[in-house]
C-alpha cells in the first residue's frame, strides 16, 4: 500500500504545468474548452441554495429578471440582450414564485440586491483576478467573455430554476429534497457532479496561489491540502446556512488584490512608476499591497450600505490608495 | 470509428435528457417515468461522453 502511494506521488510529482513560468505557446487551449470549463464551473451546487435564497427574501419576479440580466452582463461585460414573453408563465412567476414576500426572518430584497448579486458572485475570480490563473492557457484575450457559459446557464437559468424547486418543496431550504423531488437520483447526482466540475478549477487556482509562498511544495501537495480542508470546512451548517453573506465576503476579501495587480499592471506604467518591485527585490512581503489589502477591508467593514453594495466603492479605495502609496515612496527615494 | 459512435451515443443521451422533461412537462407520462427515464439518459451521458473525450483523435497527418 505505502509502495504503491510512494510510485502515484512520484507520478504526481513529475506533473509539470506551467507553474512559475509562462505557458508555452503549445500548450494553449482554444475557446471550447474555455466555454465547458466555465459552464461546469459556474452551474454548481450554490446554485440550488442560491436561487432558493431569494425566494425567500422576497424578491419580485421582475426584480430577478432584470437584476440577473444586468448583473450577469456587469459579470461578463459584452453586450447582450433578451427578453421572453410567456404571459402564462410570468403570471405564474409574480403569484407563485417571486411574489415579493419574504420568509419570516429573511430580508426584504429587490432590484438593486439581485443585481449586485449576480455581479459580485465569483467577484474573487473576475475582479480579484484569480481566472488569471486559468487565462494562462488563452490563445486570446476574447475567452475572458467565455465566462458568459457559466453566467447565463448557471448563475442566471439555474437560480431561477432552484426558485422553483424551492417553492415546489413548501420553501424550505432543503437543495437534496428539492434535486430529488424535481429529477429523482439524477437531480441528487447532478448536485454532486456540478460539485465536482466547480470544485476542479477553483482548487486548482487556490493550489497555484499557494505554491507562490511554498514554492518548494509540488502543486499537488497544496491542491490536496487546499481541498482537504475545504472539504472539513463545507461540512459545517453555518457556511451553507449564511451561503449568500458567505460568497460577499469571500469575493470582498480578494477583491482589494485584484485592485493592486491591476495597478501594477495598467495604471503605474501611466505614472511613469516602477512596477513589480516586489519581484524584482525578492519580498516576502509587499508592505504596501498588505496595507491597502487591511486598510480596505477595514474601510468596507465600517461601510454604511448594504453588504452586497460594499465591494464597488471598496475596488475604487484599493486602486488609488495603491497607486498614491506608490507615488508618495518614489517622492521620498 | 469508436470516437465517432460514442459521440452520437452522448449526443442522443443528452437528447433524452431534455426530451424527457419536455414530455412529461406535457403531461404524456408520469413523474415516476421521467425520473427514471431521466436518470438513465443522464447516466448513458456521462458514461459515452467520457468515452468520447478520452479516445484519441485521429491524425491528420498521412
Amino acid at each position: 500500500m505505502a509502495g504503491k502511494i510512494a510510485v502515484q506521488a512520484s507520478r504526481l510529482d513529475k506533473l509539470y504545468e506551467f507553474d512559475r513560468e509562462p505557458v508555452s505557446p503549445d500548450k494553449l487551449q482554444s475557446g471550447g474548452k474555455f466555454a465547458g470549463l466555465f459552464a461546469g464551473e459556474h452551474v454548481a451546487a450554490t446554485e440550488f441554495v442560491i436561487g432558493a435564497f431569494f425566494v425567500l427574501h422576497g424578491v419580485t419576479a421582475k426584480d430577478l429578471i432584470y437584476g440577473l440580466l444586468l448583473g450577469n452582463l456587469l459579470a461578463v461585460l459584452p453586450s447582450l440582450g433578451v427578453r421572453s414573453d410567456f404571459a402564462n408563465v410570468w403570471d405564474v412567476a409574480k403569484t407563485k414564485v417571486w411574489n415579493g414576500i419574504a420568509a419570516p426572518g429573511q430580508d426584504q430584497f429587490g432590484f438593486w440586491h439581485i443585481l449586485f448579486f449576480a455581479w459580485f458572485c465569483n467577484l474573487a475570480m473576475h475582479i480579484g483576478l484569480s481566472d488569471l490563473a486559468i487565462f494562462r492557457y488563452a490563445k486570446k484575450w476574447t475567452y475572458g467573455l467565455y465566462t458568459a457559459f457559466g453566467m447565463y446557464p448557471g448563475h442566471m437559468l439555474a437560480w431561477i430554476c432552484s426558485g422553483i424547486m424551492v417553492v415546489a418543496v413548501g420553501r424550505q431550504m432543503n437543495p437534496a429534497l428539492m434535486a430529488f423531488e424535481a429529477a429523482g437520483f439524477a437531480g441528487v447526482a447532478g448536485v454532486l457532479f456540478v460539485g465536482w466540475t466547480t470544485a476542479n478549477p477553483t482548487l486548482y487556482r487556490a493550489g497555484l496561489a499557494l505554491q507562490a509562498v511554498t514554492p518548494n511544495w509540488p502543486r499537488w501537495k497544496i491542491t490536496l491540502a487546499a481541498g482537504t480542508l475545504t472539504t472539513v470546512i463545507s461540512c459545517f451548517p453555518v457556511v451553507f446556512v449564511k451561503l449568500l453573506d458567505y460568497v460577499a465576503i469571500y469575493g470582498l476579501v480578494l477583491m482589494p488584490i485584484g485592485a493592486v495587480v491591476f495597478a501594477e499592471h495598467w495604471v503605474l506604467p501611466l505614472f511613469s512608476m516602477e512596477q513589480y518591485r516586489a519581484e524584482k527585490f525578492g519580498w516576502m512581503i509587499n508592505g504596501r499591497a498588505l496595507a491597502v489589502w487591511i486598510g480596505t477591508l477595514v474601510i468596507c467593514f465600517f461601510l454604511p450600505i448594504h453588504l452586497y453594495f460594499r465591494w464597488l466603492p471598496g475596488y475604487f479605495i484599493a486602486l488609488v490608495s495603491y497607486v498614491l502609496l506608490q507615488a508618495i515612496k518614489k517622492n521620498n527615494r | 470509428m469508436q470516437r465517432i459512435i460514442y459521440g452520437i451515443l452522448s449526443l442522443v443521451s443528452l437528447a433524452l435528457c431534455l426530451i424527457f422533461p419536455i414530455v412529461h412537462f406535457m403531461g404524456k407520462i408520469k413523474a415516476a417515468r421521467f425520473k427514471s427515464g431521466f436518470l438513465f439518459a443522464s447516466l448513458a451521458w456521462f458514461i459515452f461522453v467520457a468515452l468520447w473525450a478520452t479516445r484519441p483523435k485521429k491524425s491528420s497527418k498521412t
